[in-house]
């Protein structure tokens, strides 16, 4: 498996994913990306407000009930409501994420998916497992949060309720696959799961501007799918600047002897592209996998590694 | 994966050589990419249902297209990363790869059919998988039972320190024998709306946030989980004495075994529950400590649901049942009934295979 493309998304993009393997039954291995703390924030406040409401909306019902009715029909109808309330609260979580593929609202909105940590299919089971603990995790200390300087119990006493049920909502934030308790019971984890649209192949099919085999490897990988990147870049006046810098980069790299007119700045490099992609996969095919620029100088000559491990990122 | 060498079904542009200083150059990455572009397009589409619209959404058709599709686009990305260095190709097909596998293997199972599958094995294989958690947790509490006994029998003042005032309503030291038997142990029953909507609603919420509390703290290696369990013992002890001294403990017992067989069973078993959670925490085996409590939480959660449902059974039984009827023998009697009953239910149904 390349390692390129990772490392030149962790160029291009800045930020260093939180990637985990899990291996599919078949026994592919998948990338995934576990969702940050703000995603699952987002989420969780989201399927809070929407639990409010529905409550909110309950009480409203049992107010307008009670004020309607009397006699032992009040009795039935509060008890009922309030038997309603319960179960929204518990079943909320298990049965969205049950019948939506392991989401919640919440999470389908910002964009994160429940699955199995050893890529196993999700079951019934582990859903409701990760689900019981929110009790400890989430109500509780919610409840005890809100209701703090109230009367009965001492402060100090509410205060050490509060950070002890904190540890167990604070959880995540202490390993490295930002497991909740409930995860951690049930085996799940949660990931952060965007739609990647499949672009148009820069590839050209007629070629201008012809490249030797010498001249093309002077590159690897990674300044390839870097160049991939800034050529699938929307067009605009910095956009420009930034390729033709480019273009007079590769062209003293590749010692280019003949001129490339500012126009042509960018079927120059589409050219390049598909050349260079072209020569690439072909010793790849082979073998010879020349993760990036440096891959000749570190290794005997003859024999490319495939080491992929990161050296400095120059131009 | 031999799909390397196959050749790709493409149009009459895929063999055209890139013009230029190398001849007969054709791109395999992009030759493989038109091959197969259009069942990964068809996927996408089909994931796109399942994830806004859910499963049901689809065809017959498209359902059986679907696992075909996903093992494609699979084997489509273990090729693409041995041939391809199209950076946007190789993240759509492992962005592809991951939604048809979790469509696939989403959880598949609809809210009555699991009910019904964990009703009739689930529940009871994971209480007979965790009987020796069910022994520590029956001793746990029967030592606070004991212990709870022998402190307020001598000395009544432990009964207002052990239970709290909102659990004991009332009764107390200074309760009378006359006290207890009317208004407790024999007091009218109230009334089939008060009983059963009122009572049991609120003995159920009650009990369902004590039963939860007691398994998730497992977590914390199982320490609360313990004390939860000797606390309730306690209490049970303190009432038990107070009651004796007043020479009411036949009735007393009575009164609490029509419902208190399946509560605090069910108490119980959220504790040993629990208690499995600690122990694959505490003592993980050749697992590491992660996965040895993924494996064995789920065990633990059947078990906490099951007792969820125990304690429905239970508050139907204490806040409908158990005032109506006034007698202690029959108080007696269906107590024994739903013990004898759930004992031969897990016993029985856990040697069921599955299904």
């Amino acid at each position: 498996m390349s390692t390129g493309y990772e490392r030149a998304s962790e160029f291009l993009e800045g930020v260093r994913p939180n990637r985990r393997d899990i291996v599919t039954p078949e026994g592919v291995p998948l990338p995934v990306e576990i969702a940050n703390y703000g995603e699952r924030a987002t989420a969780f406040a989201i399927d809070l407000f929407i639990w409010l409401c529905v409550t909110l909306l309950l009480y409203l019902m049992l107010i307008t009930v009670l004020a309607t009715i009397g006699g032992t029909g009040r009795l039935v109808a509060a008890s009922a409501i309030l038997f309603i309330a319960f179960f929204v609260r518990n079943l909320y979580f298990i049965y969205f994420e049950l019948s939506w593929q392991g989401a919640t609202p919440g999470k389908r909105i910002v964009g994160l998916r429940v699955i199995d940590r050893r890529g196993g299919p999700l079951t019934a089971v582990a859903v409701i497992a990760r689900n019981l603990t929110r009790e400890i995790e989430a109500f509780m200390p919610l409840g005890i949060l809100l209701t703090l300087g109230g009367r009965g119990t001492p402060l100090w006493e509410q205060l050490s309720i509060a950070a002890w049920l904190l540890f167990f909502s604070a959880l995540p934030l202490f390993n490295r696959d930002r497991m909740r308790g409930g995860d951690l019971i049930a085996g799940t984890m949660v990931v952060s799961l965007p739609r990647r649209v499949l672009l148009r192949d820069l590839v050209e099919q007629q070629a201008r501007f012809a490249f030797t085999e010498r001249q093309l490897q002077a590159y690897g990988a990674f300044e390839l799918q870097v160049l991939e990147e800034l050529l699938r870049r929307p067009e605009s006046v910095e956009q420009a600047r930034v390729l033709r810098d480019v273009r007079d980069k590769i062209c003293r790299r590749i010692g280019w002897t003949g001129a490339v007119a500012d126009h042509d700045t960018e079927i120059f490099l589409r050219d390049f592209y598909t050349a260079e992609r072209g020569f690439l996969e072909r010793e790849q095919l082979f073998g010879h996998v020349r993760a990036d620029k440096h891959a000749d100088r570190r290794s005997k000559p003859g024999r490319a590694d495939d080491s992929g491990s990161p050296g400095p990122v120059g131009g | 994966m031999t799909e390397v060498t196959a050749p790709a079904a493409a149009g009459p542009a895929a063999s055209a050589p890139a013009a230029g200083g190398q001849p007969g150059l054709a791109l395999r990455s992009s030759e493989f990419r038109r091959g197969r572009e259009d069942s990964w397009r068809d996927l996408e589409t089909l994931v796109a249902v399942i994830e806004t619209r859910g499963v049901r959404a689809l065809s017959a058709d498209d359902l059986q297209r679907l696992p075909l599709l996903y093992r494609t686009a699979l084997s489509s990305l273990s090729v693409a990363r041995s041939i391809a260095l199209d950076r946007n190709l190789l993240l759509y097909l492992e962005n592809l790869a991951l939604r048809g596998y979790l469509a696939v293997y989403g959880p598949r199972v609809s809210l009555l059919r699991g009910a019904g599958d964990f009703l009739v094995r689930g529940f009871p294989a994971a209480v007979m998988a965790a009987r020796w958690h069910v022994l520590i947790a029956v001793l746990c509490t029967a030592v606070g039972g004991i212990a709870g006994f022998a402190l307020t029998i001598g000395d009544e003042s432990w009964f207002s320190s052990l239970v709290s005032t909102g659990l004991s309503a009332g009764r107390g030291p200074a309760s009378s024998r006359a006290d207890l038997h009317d208004h407790e142990i024999f007091a009218p029953w109230p009334g089939a709306v008060e009983s059963f909507a009122v009572m049991a609603n609120f003995l159920f919420t009650h009990n369902t946030v004590v039963g939860i509390l007691t398994f998730s703290l497992g977590l914390a290696c199982g320490v609360p989980t313990i004390l939860l369990l000797l606390y309730q013992g306690l209490i049970l002890g303190a009432f038990l004495a107070l009651h004796a001294n007043r020479e009411l403990s036949v009735d007393f017992l009575g009164w609490v075994a029509i419902h208190g067989v399946t509560e605090i069973g069910a108490i119980i078993l959220c504790g040993a529950a629990g208690l499995v959670i600690a122990d694959k925490l505490l003592f993980p085996g050749r697992y590491s400590r992660v996965e040895s409590v993924a494996i064995h939480g789920r065990i633990a959660a059947q078990i906490a649901v099951g007792a969820v449902l125990m304690f429905f059974v239970a508050a139907i039984l204490e806040g409908g049942f158990r005032q109506l009827i006034q007698s202690t023998p029959w108080r007696f009697a269906i107590g024994a009934a739903t013990g004898i009953g759930w004992l031969l239910y897990v016993v029985l149904c856990a040697r069921r295979r599955p299904s």
